[in-house]
């Protein structure tokens, strides 16, 4: 079920992207003739709102046909045919991701307007952050491992480069090269996993992969099986699942807030989203069993993070962890949706997708705002110790409520959008019925409420207590910086009173993604 | 299996990213952490090249008659992107060394667990 559709219209937001992020230096220069310091970050929130009306503008016109499962497919060289054009594949589940980056990008350009005003540099800032933003799209949209490796690499270098902007300090710069070293370790074993594909299928399209692994007889399986173990590492690296997540809790407190929200929000998510692709699309569940691995993987992942959270000190530390905690639960939900269609439970396979894909919207909603909430608060108190924010909630009233709603909503508390999804990943885990998936959900919601715990011990620190000595004087951010969150803030709200539509969209990418 | 044969150059790639990945885990100098990279790097590109070619080779019967388009274009940007690593790594190993005035790796970990 596939139709063709033009190259430019699929691609138009990640055009728009890059020409904008392509003109960032002549605009910078621009702007240091016009000593006008905000120019750069209002055109670069002006490109991530032509790319958000190019993706409205292809949903407009294809939602029809993409609500009904078909996945819309383009080549850049339509001449050379299927296994050698680069393919270019479009469905429910692709501009879920693709909306999610493009407009969650948008709010944080418009929050580095005033957060990063006092840094210099800032025509690189916004172009490596279009680009970014493109290659995540790029990622999204791509039809062959050729295409989503290209775009792949390109969120990867801009990502590096984002996290040690700040190179007068230490940090940024040593928690870069770890993050540099071992994120291009972990490409580069995704990429052998690739190859091994191209040896043993002759193509790299996905399409034409998963018929070739559709029927695997005893050695194809066993290759299959090392394939996907490569490539669940490989991008399993870039996704922080726990024994590879080591870069994380050092790169999102060193790279600036804008950026923490950037990687924790959506970085990580683009490594699931590869994860699943290169998993449920080429290896299907009913022929392959990774789902025990997957669960195994996400109860340790969980487990270990939740322990390192409960121990941090510093707010943005606490918050890198608890993003492992939360890749946790995707890959829980993935797995229970691949252990339950190998076992031939479909209704618990679909449960699983649609609660990773609701956490997956939901966390990067809720971690995007608690990063640059907890931004707003570090820019004005000149810490990250939670001890010495305490009451800070008090003092910048806008924030400290924003603050609060990311809290709740990743702690599970239900009239928010992060209730909806861990229901969803609880509920799918026990609807399976074995013994296995009964103790690994039983794992899950004690880590959940685990979490919860730190969670609120945050918010009765940051925000409930009086305030403390450090943040006496402290005033409330600029607009600029506030109406962000507040729109953030809202969403959690929205989604979590009627997710109705949103359950819809994510129930026709479980099934498109799961079809036979 | 000579010189000429796919199944060489497999055996090259492996031993190339043994060696990569042991430079990568056991020197203690940032810039020949960079050349392990780069290693790394040049094995999976060798791999990829000579699995292409195993698999022509195993359809065609002509070993090195043939050459598979969108491995080499696939190899192609890889090199591309392994040289944009190699030049982000070395910018952040100068920065590294303004601010510590050494390029020991173990002298650098003031980052917690």
């Amino acid at each position: 079920m596939a139709t063709g559709v033009g190259i430019a219209e699929v691609m138009g937001p990640v055009i728009a992207l890059i020409v904008f992020s392509a003109s960032m230096p002549i605009l910078g220069y621009i702007e240091g003739k016009l000593k006008y310091k905000y120019l750069t970050g209002v055109a670069a929130s002006v490109g991530f709102s032509f790319a958000l009306i190019y993706l409205a503008h292809f949903l407009w016109r294809f939602w029809s046909s993409l609500a009904k499962g078909v996945a819309l497919t383009s080549s850049l060289f339509p001449n050379f045919g299927r296994p050698l054009g680069v393919e270019i594949r479009v469905d429910v589940f692709s501009t879920f991701m693709a909306l999610l980056f493009i407009g969650l990008g948008l709010l944080i350009s418009i929050y580095s307007i005033k957060y990063m005003e006092h840094d210099t540099g800032l025509d690189r800032y916004y172009a490596m952050l279009l680009l970014l933003v493109a290659g995540m799209v790029g990622v999204a949209v791509a039809g062959d491992f050729f295409t989503l490796f290209v775009f792949w690499e390109l969120m990867s270098i801009s990502s590096y480069s984002l996290v040690s902007f700040r190179k007068y300090r230490w940090e940024p710069i040593e928690a870069g090269f770890k993050y540099l070293v071992m994120s291009t370790l972990g490409s580069l074993v995704a990429l052998l996993g690739i190859s091994l594909l191209y040896y043993y299928a002759g193509t790299l399209n996905f399409v034409l992969l998963s018929e070739a692994f559709a029927r695997p007889d005893g050695t194809l399986k066993l290759y299959g099986y090392v394939i996907l173990m490569l490539i669940f590492v490989g991008f399993g690296v870039t996704a922080s699942i726990v024994p590879f997540h080591t870069w994380l809790p050092d790169a999102h407190p060193a790279a600036p807030s804008s950026i923490s929200a950037m990687l924790s929000g959506l970085v990580i998510k683009a490594g699931v989203y590869a994860i699943a692709r290169g998993s449920f699309m080429i290896f299907k569940p009913t022929a392959f069993d990774y789902g025990t691995l997957f669960v195994v993987f996400a109860v340790i992942t969980t487990t270990v993070a939740n322990i390192m959270a409960l121990l941090q000190r510093d707010v943005k530390r606490l918050l890198a962890f608890s993003s492992t905690v939360n890749i946790g639960f995707i890959l829980f939900g993935l797995g229970t949706a691949a252990y339950a269609s190998h076992l031939g439970v479909a209704i618990a396979g679909i449960l699983g997708l649609v609660g990773a894909l609701m956490h997956i919207l939901s966390h990067a909603i809720g971690k995007g705002l608690l990063f640059l909430a907890a931004g707003s608060f570090i820019t004005r108190a000149k810490t990250r110790n939670i001890y010495e924010l305490q009451g800070a909630g008090r003092a910048m009233p806008w924030t400290g409520v924003a603050f609060s709603v990311g809290l709740l909503s990743l702690s599970g508390a239900p009239p928010l959008a992060g209730f909806v999804s861990k229901f969803f990943l609880l509920m799918a885990g026990y609807s399976v019925g074995n013994a296995f998936m009964n103790v690994a959900t039983s794992l899950m919601l004690v880590n959940s409420v685990f979490a919860a715990a730190y969670y609120l011990r945050l918010l009765q620190i940051c925000v409930i207590r009086p305030r403390g000595e450090g943040v006496k004087e402290l005033r409330e951010a600029s607009p600029v910086i506030v109406a962000p969150l507040v729109i953030l803030m809202i969403l959690l709200i929205i989604i979590g009173c009627y997710p109705w539509p949103l359950l819809d969209i994510a129930r026709s990418a479980a099934s498109a993604l799961l079809q036979p | 299996m000579g010189l000429t044969s796919p199944q060489a150059y497999i055996a090259f790639s492996i031993i190339l990213l043994a060696i990569g990945v042991y430079c990568l885990v056991s020197k203690r100098n940032m810039i020949k952490t960079v050349i392990g990279i780069e290693v790394t790097t040049i094995a999976v590109n060798t791999a990829l090249l000579s699995l292409s070619w195993a698999r022509v080779a195993t359809i065609s019967h002509i070993t090195g008659a043939m050459v598979e388009p969108l491995a080499e274009a696939l190899v192609i940007i890889s090199i591309v992107i392994g040289g944009a690593i190699a030049a982000l790594a070395l910018s952040l190993v100068v920065n590294a060394y303004r601010h510590y005035k050494t390029l020991d790796l173990k002298k650098l970990k003031r980052l917690r667990w």
